[in-house]
């Protein structure tokens, strides 16, 4: 600690280089931070996503439906414990900007088979009850300012109301636990199913639960043994490997994101390399008087690695700090939380290999200086 | 008296790409403790290499260099530094401070390397800022001081350790007359009332007028002293 003051002092002896150099630091570790946070999130969706349930679709392609006659079917299989259908029932609310993401379920099997979902009793009989009742999110019911009791008109975006019109008014009766909201909102799947004008008696796909994750892809495939060769075959997966697929659909981001991490730090090594190899070329009298003053080669060494350690470290501890800032703001427009934890460590593992990669070489140089050449300037 | 400091038949060559010079011959040299001691001659006589080999900044290419009883030649890189640290402080001639520190953190850096308190540290700082008269300049960067001051703050920094020896080189050779006295006198308080033993390379004769003793080389040998001279 004692050698602390002189580590600082040697990190800001030239201020405008020192700060520019900490300005790109600082931003290579935001950019490190949003961009692993966001792959974190995406893993973390997809681990989330519980190996016991599973998904069960048309076997031609996601958008085609299956009858609700499958469901009875299905809950007969050994293993399954609960089915609900699922329809997707995305709509906007006053703008087309006012997206409000909903889905039409069997709400009692629904929330069996995604158990963390959290609904009261209460609300639980009063979408027995409502035939339009909805329980909607904590988060989404704050954005548009709903609460329970209000009916409030949702326009679909794939469903033709019985009337001809787009807009199914939707009664609120319960308001669901930021948490434990699931979906933004949850309708009642007789309702729609009723209400709609094609496609009735059919599902988008089915949700189920099964006793057992190490047993679901058994259960799986005894769900798609029951309807094979029958006009509508269906694909039974886990809904952790749907997420997985899904995230797939839209590229590799685990590599996309650590290619460009990798650009990043190899282009900074660069530049760090070349500000502390400069810093000690502008140093090496001084590297001299301490030298001659009694400290070691090693201790030279020490104390130019401590710097640039030092350095990098307090850099990017602004930049995954600012990172985990914004993390707030990227699961507002993105959807999922990133994940902070990991990161960080991973994060100052970087800074660390950072420092020792740029600041040994020069660190080496001055640990090697002869004092007698040093201040003769040889 | 005996001697602090002896240089028995001490050669010392450089390389200059394959050709190798030749900078001291054969030389020897006693310098007893609390002499102060300068060491005159041309550029290019040898002062500055055997001030280096006395400090135990540089090695012999031949001979012997015993300095408080040890043979300082023999000594490793790490166990020179360490030595140095002990028992000698050094003053340049342009002064050598940390530009991003202040003055009283100049002169603690050689007690960094001891195992002295925190606050044992500050006390010693402060006396031996008393000492050469900048107890009111400890806060100030080197750029906010003259060259006397900054001189000055070196010496702090050579003495704050309590070494036997000082080697200056050249140390009023950036000073003002004015400074230069200043430092002068305050080098020749240190030996005579702190009992350091001094050794300083100048080119200045009026400079020299401050030691007890002078030493002319040239060419790398000792020219011989007037009798009596030595104190």
């Amino acid at each position: 600690m004692k050698f602390l003051p002189l580590v600082w002092a040697g990190i800001w002896r030239k201020r405008g280089r020192a700060i520019l150099t900490l300005l790109s630091i600082v931003n290579a570790f935001l950019i490190f931070g949003l961009l692993q946070g966001l792959a974190s999130g995406i893993d973390n969706v997809a681990k989330e996503s519980s190996a016991a349930v599973l998904m069960t679709t048309s076997k031609v392609s996601l958008i085609e439906p299956l009858p609700m006659g499958h469901a009875a079917q299905i809950r007969n299989v050994p293993g399954v414990t609960a089915v609900t259908p699922m329809v997707i029932f995305t709509g906007t609310y006053r703008t087309p900007t006012q997206y409000v993401p909903a889905i039409a379920v069997n709400v009692d099997e629904y929330l069996a088979v995604y158990p963390k979902v959290k609904a009261s009793a209460a609300a639980r009989q009063a979408m027995r009850e409502t035939r339009n009742g909805a329980l909607v999110g904590e988060g989404i019911a704050k954005s548009y300012g709903w609460k329970v009791g209000d009916t409030v008109p949702i326009k679909s975006v794939l469903w033709v109301n019985r009337d001809g019109s787009t807009t199914w008014p939707l009664k609120i009766v319960g308001i669901l636990p930021k948490g434990a909201s699931g979906p933004g909102v949850m309708v009642n799947y007789d309702y729609v199913d009723e209400g709609r004008s094609q496609a009735k008696g059919t599902t988008s796909f089915f949700m189920l639960k099964t006793v057992d994750p190490k047993r679901a892809t058994q259960i799986g495939a005894a769900v798609d043994r029951l309807f094979a060769n029958s006009p509508n075959e269906t694909r039974t997966i886990t809904a952790r490997q749907m997420a997985q697929s899904q995230f797939k659909q839209i590229g590799d981001i685990a590599l996309v994101i650590n290619a460009i991490v990798g650009a990043i730090f190899f282009a900074l090594l660069f530049s760090v390399g070349a500000v502390m190899a400069q810093s000690m070329r502008e140093r090496i009298p001084e590297l001299a008087v301490l030298k001659t003053l009694g400290f070691t080669d090693g201790g030279v060494l020490g104390l130019l690695l401590a710097e640039t350690l030092v350095f990098c470290l307090f850099c990017a501890g602004i930049g995954l700090g600012l990172a985990e800032a914004a993390f707030p703001l990227v699961k507002q427009s993105i959807g999922f939380e990133a994940a902070a934890g990991p990161i960080l460590f991973a994060g100052l593992g970087f800074a660390v290999a950072l420092a020792l990669i740029s600041g040994l070489p020069p660190a080496v140089r001055a640990m090697r200086l002869q004092i007698v050449d040093a201040l003769a300037g040889r | 008296m005996d001697a602090l400091v002896s240089v028995k038949k001490v050669v010392k060559r450089y390389w200059r790409g394959k050709q190798a010079v030749e900078v001291l011959h054969n030389l020897d040299l006693e310098i007893p403790a609390g002499q102060f001691v300068a060491l005159m001659g041309p550029s290019g006589s040898g002062k500055t290499t055997l001030l280096n080999l006395i400090g135990g900044l540089d090695k012999p290419t031949q001979g012997e260099v015993i300095v408080g009883g040890e043979r300082i030649d023999r000594l490793s890189g790490g166990q020179l530094a360490k030595w140095r640290s002990r028992h000698v402080g050094f003053v340049f001639q342009f002064y050598n401070l940390m530009p991003t520190l202040s003055a009283e953190a100049n002169v603690e850096l050689p007690l960094l390397l001891t195992k002295l308190s925190g606050k044992q540290r500050k006390a010693n700082v402060a006396a031996a800022l008393e000492l050469v008269g900048l107890t009111d300049r400890r806060k100030h960067k080197p750029n906010e001081l003259s060259g006397g001051q900054q001189q000055r703050v070196a010496i702090a920094r050579a003495i704050v350790a309590d070494p036997t020896l000082l080697v200056c080189d050249e140390p009023t050779g950036d000073l003002d007359r004015e400074s230069a006295e200043e430092v002068l006198s305050l080098l020749q308080m240190l030996n005579r009332e702190q009992g350091k033993t001094v050794i300083m390379v100048t080119h200045d004769p009026k400079a020299a007028e401050f030691a007890s003793r002078i030493v002319h080389l040239d060419k790398g040998a000792l020219v011989a002293e007037p009798a009596g001279v030595a104190a």
